[in-house]
């Protein structure tokens, strides 16, 4: 054809805007992914917000029941599948490849159709907003047969899910490619970082658990539309048939959404300790373990159901307690006899430590199977839920945002406004939600939209609100942090933390290529090493 | 250079990069495939009879179901087609192992007869599709019915445009002994849908 | 930053956490009961108990470990510029620490099953059944008259065809309906155990008694049930506890616990005003 364009031969650069359009480097989808689900944080916070508003006084009208309801689904279904699961793949993508020494993704290409899935996703979730009937309603669990008699909505959040599905399923398995055939040489399995193997274990679980949510997503979508009877017992459906498949997904799920918090939080600790991770072996066989159990225990979630075999179910869950007890130790025993700083990073790797064991203590509570007929479904719940996925993982994403913030922008987060940020989110988060425990325990059911004072749940509910204002808050010196950071120039060197791992042998940010020479690698710590010149390695 | 040690390991491992990525993403469609097929089984030990056609009277008295309806199937037809799908997965197979041995033709015929096989069972299940006395709705028997051969289905409407992607490119010449991974992807696919096939028609036709 | 800011930074966060551990528990502890409430049935009474294990098993292990997390911190701070000893790790220590989360998942466990073995003992078809029905967005409470769980039950009619409850026939049959205006109230016996029946016509919904510690799903197609034996005299409240749509946050009602004369002459009450209503038009 005579009308091929031939392109300009230097001097050329295309517009910015088509450069992170059309890229395929793992680290510019990296930034995407973590603007993209950080964008969705915030989003998701402002409903939070808006949940505390409505529940911070008893008989509020702030907002009537059918909003309350897509608000508190809408804020579920932001935090779980718009923030935190894209925002590890964002980590991942980023880190991975410079972690075990490589040029890039094992499939860059379908890296960004891995990313490009995710922004139409949660704009098509949004959009429910939008139509006849409001947004999805049915809780981010969309229980059957509810979500069958809800509006278009439920149809919506259903294809924003699938796609999201798609989104992780093929980003796992590229994770994976990528880990088992593209290390740099000398890189051995059991030299990756504790965050690659934590992706590694997260990666596995994506793969196998969120192919059964898509076939659930399928069922329902075929109930719903095309007249099917898989939840609806007057077809001889079975009603708790969507519990069963939706949490064979979702109880993983909950570990795809911890696992690389716990991977950043064992990157962070020993860095600050000026010690290696205690026990990387056993931390990686606790991560496996926990990742083989997931799949064994979905259905302490249906205990209440009185369908499922509660000993087995209950056993199981409290066994999930052994490797992450294992965990904590290992965090102690590395902590234990260092050199401990307390830069904004670890900061925020010790909020993990301390929050994340009553997130641990307060699920088991549910697995002894008595207990939880009292606390199922109440606020309790809302509280474990909370001091697992926000005391750990948020925890953690801020800690691996000022820990690696140097590395992708070649910039510090102001110090001061780190602690602060962290001083703020420590106390907002804790007035929060361990109220939470006490409401739930006196009774109070998750998901209503408004409640009277018999009970007198009012006071708890309003120090919850206060404290989730003040979560709001902690907000505002980070992002004065960031805007700060952005107006001095690119200063920082290739390892200014005195760091361990791959990532910090290159430059701040890391050229396209990733490194210029790869430093040999005979442990765990090929960065230690070549500071202090000696093997530390297994 | 990193990129120099990263293909270094490459060459040696049995299988390329996108072979591992694809098996990866065929464990993933087995688990998609195994949530479907577990809700039919959960279907099935829940309810009194299978198929249930107590249910199916019930909603016959409520009218949600056709009084014509019924809840059965007919093996011959789909037996037939079961045969040629199997058939179609030796003929693959075949060609596989002709461009292994530099046979171009011997692929492009052993891939153009699976297709061909392929499209014949499509339209065979469509046909039986249309003599069926049941629609989706008439109970959860015939829900999971359409769902799982219509998900097998559309996998082997996807398997076989895969085939006839490696066949435009085998007709252009781009496969050789060394270089036909495409081909081999393909192959595993169309297996992958075969047994799925072999599991359903035994769950459903036999089992029932 | 110089090295005495971070120290003072060091103690800042020292003190942090020491005051938000002494809150928490000071919370916790001064709170009722330690939290739950004691509940009013024998069944509330075990699980109540198997409660406080699992809270002073947790207590233990929060104690134990925030207290090493801060010694770790106060005592192993940054203090010169030698590097520390680089441990990598000790098999024993691990498999000890291995052992003790497994001794205590053990433990809990065995109490567990215990509890649970006793909480759902076969109930007995003598004892009185309340017939629940959950719909969209209240609940329907469904006494029989020859089901009240007494030796002199009313005598058993033929059943009534054209009657669709759980009783006999109509005439035996007291239902009390919830609106969300006019929250249901549930009259039990005291000392006496009943059994619940759960039925929905529509979604899942969750039948939900707080001072029962106990909540049981009410599920389409579903038959579920489930015996307490009420210890306390009282009015208690209950609420839908599975989100079951727009005003599943109305779904409340009150539960009365009734010594047993109290029970039967409210009950014949009712069903003399049942009575009164039919015959007039």
């Amino acid at each position: 054809m005579a009308s091929i364009a031939i392109p300009k031969q230097g001097g050329y650069s295309r517009p910015a805007v088509l450069d992170w359009i059309t890229t395929v480097d793992h680290k510019k989808l990296g930034i995407l992914y973590l603007y993209t689900s950080l964008f969705f944080f915030a989003v998701g916070g402002v409903l939070a917000l808006l949940v505390r508003t409505q529940l911070a006084v008893a008989d509020n009208h702030f907002v009537d029941n059918h909003v309350y309801n897509q608000i508190f689904t809408m804020h579920a279904s932001a935090m779980l599948f718009l923030f935190i699961i894209p925002i590890w793949a964002g980590f991942g993508n980023y880190l991975v490849p410079l972690q075990i020494g490589a040029l890039d993704m094992a499939f860059p290409r379908i890296n960004a159709l891995s990313y490009w899935l995710f922004p139409p996703a949660g704009l098509i979730m949004f959009s429910g907003f939008l139509v006849n009937g409001g947004a999805a309603q049915a809780g981010w669990t969309a229980y059957s047969p509810l979500a069958k008699t809800l509006g278009t909505g439920m149809d919506l959040w259903i294809i924003a899910v699938a796609m999201l599905g798609v989104s992780s399923t093929i980003g796992a398995a590229n994770f994976l490619v990528t880990m088992f055939r593209m290390r740099a040489p000398g890189m051995t399995m059991f030299r990756m970082p504790i965050f690659c193997w934590t992706m590694l274990v997260t990666s596995v679980l994506s793969l196998l658990a969120t192919p059964v949510l898509a076939s659930a997503l399928v069922m329902i979508f075929i109930d719903r539309n095309f007249g099917g009877n898989f939840f609806d017992p007057n077809g001889g459906g079975n009603a708790v048939l969507w519990q069963n498949v939706f949490w064979f997904y979702s109880h993983p799920a909950v570990y795809i959404m911890i696992l690389p918090g716990m991977g950043i939080v064992s990157e962070i600790l020993p860095v600050f300790s000026r010690k290696p991770l205690f026990g990387y072996k056993a931390f990686i066989f606790a991560t496996m373990g926990i990742g083989a159990l997931g799949f064994s225990v979905w259905a302490h979630h249906m205990f209440t159901t009185g369908a499922v075999l509660k000993p087995w179910f209950g056993f199981m869950t409290g066994l999930i307690g052994v490797p992450t007890g294992v965990k904590m130790f290992n965090w102690l025993g590395t902590l234990w006899r260092g050199q401990i700083t307390f830069e904004p990073p670890m900061l925020f790797a010790l909020g993990f430590l301390s929050m994340f064991l009553i997130g641990g203590i307060n699920g088991a509570f549910s697995a002894a199977v008595p207990v939880d007929f009292a606390i199922h479904d109440t606020y309790f719940v809302v509280a474990h839920i909370h001091y697992v996925l926000f005391g750990g993982s948020v925890f953690a994403v801020f800690g691996g945002l000022y820990y690696w913030f140097p590395k992708i922008w070649g910039r510090k987060l102001n110090e001061r406004m780190g602690q602060l940020h962290f001083a703020l989110m420590f106390i907002g988060f804790n007035l929060a939600f361990f109220p939470m425990h006490l409401l739930g325990l006196d009774g109070m059911p998750r998901r209503i939209a408004t409640y009277n004072d018999y009970n007198n749940w009012q006071t708890l509910n309003m120090i919850s609100t206060m404290g989730a204002f003040l979560i709001g808050v902690s907000m505002f010196p980070f992002i004065a942090a960031v805007v700060m950071a952005f107006l001095r120039p690119k200063d920082q060197p290739n390892d200014p933390w005195e760091a361990n791992t791959l990532e910090w042998a290159t430059t701040s940010p890391p050229p396209v290529h990733n490194f210029d020479e790869i430093p040999e690698i005979h442990s765990e710590r090929p960065l230690f090493d070549l500071r202090h010149g000696t093997h530390s390695g297994h | 250079m990193a990129a120099h040690g990263a293909t270094a390991t490459q060459h040696k491992e049995p299988l390329s990069n996108g072979m591992l990525g694809f098996i990866l993403f065929i464990a993933s469609e087995v688990m998609f495939f195994g949530g479907l097929f577990a809700a039919y089984f959960i279907a099935r030990a829940d309810s009194p009879q299978w198929p249930p056609k107590d249910v199916l009277e019930q909603m016959k008295v409520a009218g949600t179901a056709a009084q014509s309806a019924e809840l059965k199937l007919e093996v011959a037809l789909p037996l037939i087609a079961t045969c040629i799908l199997v058939l179609s997965s030796f003929t693959v197979q075949w060609a596989v192992m002709q461009i292994q041995k530099g046979n171009r033709t011997g692929l492009i015929w052993g891939l153009f007869i699976s297709i061909a096989l392929g499209l014949t069972f499509l339209t065979m299940q469509m046909y039986d599709y249309s003599q069926l006395p049941f629609s989706s709705g008439d109970t959860v028997w015939a829900t999971a019915f359409y769902t799982l051969t219509g998900f097998h289905g559309a996998h082997v409407a996807g398997g076989a445009i895969f085939m006839s992607v490696c066949l435009v490119r085998a007709m252009g010449g781009q496969f050789s002994a060394e270089h036909h991974e495409a081909v081999e992807a393909a192959s595993f696919y169309w297996h992958f849908v075969d047994v799925v096939w072999i599991a359903l028609f035994t769950t459903l036709y036999i089992v029932g | 930053m110089p090295k005495s800011g971070k120290h003072r930074f060091a103690r800042r966060a020292v003190i942090l956490f020491s005051v938000a551990l002494l809150a928490l528990s000071a919370i916790a502890t001064a709170s009722a009961e330690l939290g739950q409430p004691g509940g009013i049935t024998d069944e509330a009474r075990d699980m109540h108990g198997l409660y406080l294990f699992t809270l002073a098993l947790g207590a233990v292990v929060f104690v134990l470990v925030e207290t090493a997390l801060i010694f770790c911190l106060i005592r192993f701070r940054k203090k010169g510029d030698s590097l520390p000893t680089q441990i990598h790790g000790s098999n024993l220590v691990e498999f000890i620490w291995t052992g003790i989360p497994v001794i205590i998942v053990i433990a809990l466990f065995s109490y567990s099953f215990i509890v649970l073995r006793d909480v759902e003992h076969k109930e007995n078809p003598a004892d009185l059944t309340v017939s629940v029905t959950g719909f969209q967005f209240q609940w329907q409470f469904t006494y029989c008259q020859n089901d009240l769980g007494k030796e002199t039950n009313a005598p058993v009619k033929a059943r009534d065809d054209k009657y669709q409850g759980p009783c006999a026939a109509a005439a035996d049959e007291l239902s009390i309906v919830g609106t969300a205006k006019d929250e249901p109230t549930v009259v039990i016996p005291l000392d006496e155990p009943v059994e619940f029946t759960l039925k929905s016509n529509d979604v899942i919904h969750s039948f939900y008694v707080r001072d029962f510690l106990y909540k049981l799903d009410v599920i389409p197609g579903r038959d579920n049930k489930f015996t307490v034996t009420a210890r306390e005299v009282g009015t208690f409240t209950g609420q839908c506890a599975e989100l079951c749509g727009l005003n599943h946050a109305l779904m409340r009602f009150k539960i009365e616990v009734k010594s047993r004369p109290d029970f039967d002459s409210w009950m014949a009450e009712k069903m003399a005003a049942k009575k009164t209503a039919a015959r007039v038009p």
